[in-house]
């Protein structure tokens, strides 16, 4: 399938974070690029996998700007900015940049779903009219219009994952990062967190989605990027205790990304992407 | 109705089974009493007894009371809920933190020794119910409410960070907006114990009259009948208020389904 990777979208850069004394991440980097394919809207799917405790979900919390980074940074493109020599100007992610979503698609439990876009989108440019025009089309894309004056508790858990996505979406725009979002889900559910990322990636070019998942075959089928974060080994063999990026996994260039159907070549994939997980 | 799933351990039984069950220890209760109390020697004054000391109250202008008692509640429990609400919100606030802890570990202290101060701040004996009620209620109210904000969850602050929401908002959308029905049950776990203490309270000015002042009048001259019926007046007004706060949370704030 034919593309063209355009502008970095996402750059972590020496990334390490510490809680305390106790590093837990370290010595992170990796690029992304905006990824266009001809005639179609194409996002970016960046998968995280790596055995527990290795440190994705510190991963995730730097990306989203939740926790500081001891050293280096993460940056994404400042689109408030004009373009300078034809590049995007880059900015230091911040708390709210980039969308999150815990595996437990946490809400306001005091707010109904119209009142949790509404407020999602306070933030925004946008008239009074426009911001509930937004709603309006939101709830009508992703099927929630019947429910749209009814509370988290009122919700099944497919109709909560989708508030949760859409939540971060109308806030935070291109990023979204996932934390073990599949966690749990019965097959239904799954399909439906799929149609999600389906149509975050419909939605717009630079839309970019990163999560994290144990199913190394969900990731394979759903990403075009995976990365894993294990445990570097020592000189002597050994490995070391703190999480980094040890394998990098590029679908795209491999020619198995966005395929309607699970192929050998995603099944040679999963094998050694689970070899690759076993040693880190 | 299976009257041997009545005795079966964690058997969960229809509703009327389970009325069933409350109809039988009523009658239990009722019987055991007229036994008890129909010989010479008894426990416990007659149900004939408790009925005309109820009969009694109420020519002695029961209502009246009942009506100064909930006032001086309700006055104690407004007071009250403003100030620990101030300083359990506080709470998240570093620099204010210690001030939220220690009000709550104050509760340890002596009820007699916070009532000396009372009366050398306080000259009317209104106010002086009032505010033994407000002390004695707010240090409770605290550390309930204090609990309440510690057992939020670290996904819901950072859910509420990643939608942009300043340190302010947080505590405005997660802790003041987030659990405001958790407000009201805390006011009725906490009411039972202050309503067992407006007998107390209420010995401290005879004259402003009260359920509390009932009961110690009819202590004082033994009259059991009149004691037991207060005592049942005293439990079903307490079981109303419980019952009034519940349905207020559940129909105030429809998100709330605990209890």
């Amino acid at each position: 399938m034919s593309y063209e990777l355009k502008d970095i979208v996402l750059h972590v850069e020496n990334l390490s974070v510490a809680y305390g004394d106790k590093v837990i991440i370290r010595n992170i980097n990796f690029i992304e690029r905006d990824v266009t394919r001809p005639n179609m809207t194409q996002g970016q799917t960046i998968a995280v996998l790596g055995r527990s405790g290795r440190g994705k979900s510190t991963l995730f919390r730097a990306l989203t700007g939740l926790v500081k980074p001891s050293t280096g940074k993460v940056l994404i493109p400042d689109y408030t900015q004009p373009t300078k020599d034809g590049m995007q100007p880059a900015k230091i992610v911040e708390e709210g940049d980039v969308g999150f979503v815990d595996q437990k698609y946490t809400l306001f439990r005091h707010k109904t779903v119209s009142d949790a876009f509404m407020f999602a989108l306070r933030n925004t440019d946008l008239s009074g009219k426009d911001k509930t025009e937004k709603v309006k089309l939101y709830l009508h894309e992703w099927g929630l219009e019947k429910v749209k004056d009814q509370y988290p508790n009122e919700l099944s858990g497919g109709q909560r994952q989708r508030v949760a996505i859409i939540e971060q979406l109308l806030s935070s725009g291109h990023y979204m990062v996932l934390d073990e979002p599949f966690s749990g889900l019965d097959v239904g559910n799954i399909m439906n967190v799929r149609k999600s990322f389906d149509l975050i990636d419909e939605g717009h070019d630079l839309n970019t989605v990163i999560f994290s998942t144990h199913d190394i075959e969900l990731a394979c089928e759903l990403a075009d990027s995976i990365y894993i974060v294990g445990y570097p080994k020592k000189e002597d063999g050994t490995l070391d205790s703190i999480g980094t990026i040890v394998s990098h996994f590029d679908l795209k260039s491999m020619g198995i990304a966005w395929k309607s159907e699970f192929t050998t070549e995603h099944l040679d994939l999963v094998k050694e992407i689970k070899a690759c997980m076993l040693a880190s | 109705m299976n009257f041997k799933l009545w005795v079966r351990p964690f058997e969960s039984l229809g509703k009327r089974d389970s009325m069933a069950i409350a109809g039988f220890w009523i009658l239990l209760v009722a019987i055991y009493w007229i036994i008890a109390t129909s010989g010479e020697k008894k426990l416990f004054p007659s149900p004939d007894q408790v009925w005309h000391g109820f009969v009694a109250l109420y020519n002695e202008g029961l209502v009246v009371h009942i009506g100064s008692s909930l006032w001086l509640c309700l006055q104690a429990t407004l007071i009250s809920i403003v100030f620990s609400l101030l300083i359990a919100y506080a709470y998240p606030i570093p620099l204010l933190r210690p001030l939220s802890k220690t009000m709550s570990q104050l509760r340890y202290l002596p009820l007699t020794g916070i009532t000396f101060y009372l009366t050398i701040l306080v000259n009317n004996a209104r106010t002086m119910q009032v505010w033994v009620l407000v002390i004695f209620m707010s240090l409770y109210f605290i550390t309930s409410l204090m609990a309440v904000i510690k057992d939020i969850a670290q996904e819901e602050i950072d859910h509420a960070r990643s939608l942009k929401c300043s340190r302010w908002e947080i505590l405005w959308q997660v802790i003041i907006k987030g659990r405001a029905d958790y407000v009201i049950d805390v006011l009725r776990q906490n009411l039972a114990i202050t309503w067992m203490m407006l007998v107390t309270v209420e010995s401290i000015l005879i004259a402003a009259g009260g359920l509390g002042v009932l009961i110690k009048n009819s202590d004082k001259f033994m009259n059991h009948g009149r004691i037991l019926a207060l005592q049942i007046v005293i439990l079903l007004v307490g079981l109303g208020i419980d019952l009034a706060l519940t349905t207020i949370r559940k129909s105030v704030f429809r998100y709330s389904k605990f209890n």
